[in-house]
């Protein structure tokens, strides 16, 4: 009687290791792939937000560019200035500085572009006053070169 | 049964069982090891590619920065061929300069300096000249992936830049990071 319950308990475990000899390899792969499935979605999460990040950047950044190129080439005054930052971002304005000649336009802390200008006008009939005789548009921002932009920082004071 | 073939049957079980965890062992390192050096290549070769298109981000920003820095050059001092390519020497030989540009547009962008600073480990700046056609008047200048401005003189005097590829420039159009692909073992 001893002898058979042996015999049954050893042969269940014979059957018992087959079973895992099959079954090892899958838990082995299975392990495998969570790693490898958690180790790439980590990547591609990281990594798509870095490219996406950055297009977004480039997008603000180029419209930014583009103002102070086509300032260069068409602004004659605060007033086409203003025009010209509106076809590029509506929501945001430029601010004149009439103490100091320049309008600063900031589509972000990032993204910055100072114009000087020769001239302040005023409106005889508003009062209002504006900059004509554009000089210069100073991009050191978009340089990285954000401390002489700082120093350039100008009051929000004038109209446009 | 009898004792006589229950004994058989025991002795059997035994030696089965113990050539079964043998080869149990044998197989679970075999496996291990097989299953480790699969995934570590599988991923790898991810991460690589992943890595690469970023590389490639950066290097496309870096001539992008400097097309925009020479098209500025040029509209803001003197139109001549000549400031041309002593601006276009400038910009390229200035890596200082080219490095703050990128970094600034990154930094940005919400992109941290650890994160910046491994992608411009691997990617440095960008190879060669940003000048891709240079034939009399008409100089073509790279300003990242798929990106061209073109630049057109007349006896020495700047007649037109064009550069409305560089205010379009999207380079969501060109580079994308794949998804991940199925884990295999075989």
């Amino acid at each position: 009687m001893n002898l058979k319950n042996i015999s049954i308990a050893l042969t269940a475990l014979v059957f018992g290791l087959v079973i895992m000899l099959f079954m090892q390899k899958g838990n082995y792969v299975k392990q495998g792939r969570e790693h490898y499935d958690n180790t790439t979605a980590k990547s591609f999460k990281g990594n798509s937000m870095v490219l996406e990040l950055v297009n977004n950047g480039i997008d603000m950044n180029k419209q930014t560019w583009a103002i102070a190129c086509e300032a260069l080439q068409s602004v004659k005054n605060s007033q086409d200035m203003a025009r010209l930052e509106a076809k590029f971002f509506p929501a945001t304005k430029g601010s004149n500085s009439i103490a100091n000649k320049t309008r600063r336009f900031e589509a972000s802390s990032a993204n910055v572009i100072v114009s000087t200008f020769g001239k302040v006008e005023e409106d005889k009939k508003t009062g209002v006053k504006s900059l004509a005789d554009l000089q210069s548009v100073d991009v050191s921002v978009l340089l990285g070169n954000v401390a002489a932009a700082t120093a350039a920082e100008s009051e929000d004071e004038g109209e446009e | 049964m009898d004792n006589k073939k229950l004994k058989i049957l025991a002795v059997v079980d035994v030696v089965i069982l113990v050539a079964l965890v043998v080869v149990l062992k044998t197989l679970q390192g075999g496996y291990e090891e097989q299953v480790k050096k699969t995934v570590n290549e599988q991923e790898s070769a991810y991460l690589e590619k992943n890595t690469q298109v970023l590389v490639e981000q950066w290097r496309s920003v870096d001539q992008y920065s400097m097309a925009w820095k020479l098209v500025y050059s040029m509209l803001s001092g003197a139109k001549t061929e000549a400031a041309f390519k002593a601006n276009l020497a400038s910009i390229e030989g200035d890596k200082d300069a080219r490095f703050k540009q990128i970094s600034h547009l990154y930094t940005g962008a919400g992109i941290n300096d650890a994160v910046q600073n491994g992608i411009f480990e691997k990617a440095g700046l960008a190879e060669g000249s940003i000048l891709v056609k240079n034939e009399k008047g008409n100089k073509e200048v790279a300003c990242g992936k798929g990106c061209v401005v073109k630049f057109s003189f007349a006896k020495g005097k700047l007649k037109n830049i064009d550069y409305s590829a560089l205010v379009q420039y999207n380079l969501a159009n060109t580079l994308k990071i794949e998804k991940p692909g199925e884990y295999h073992f075989e």
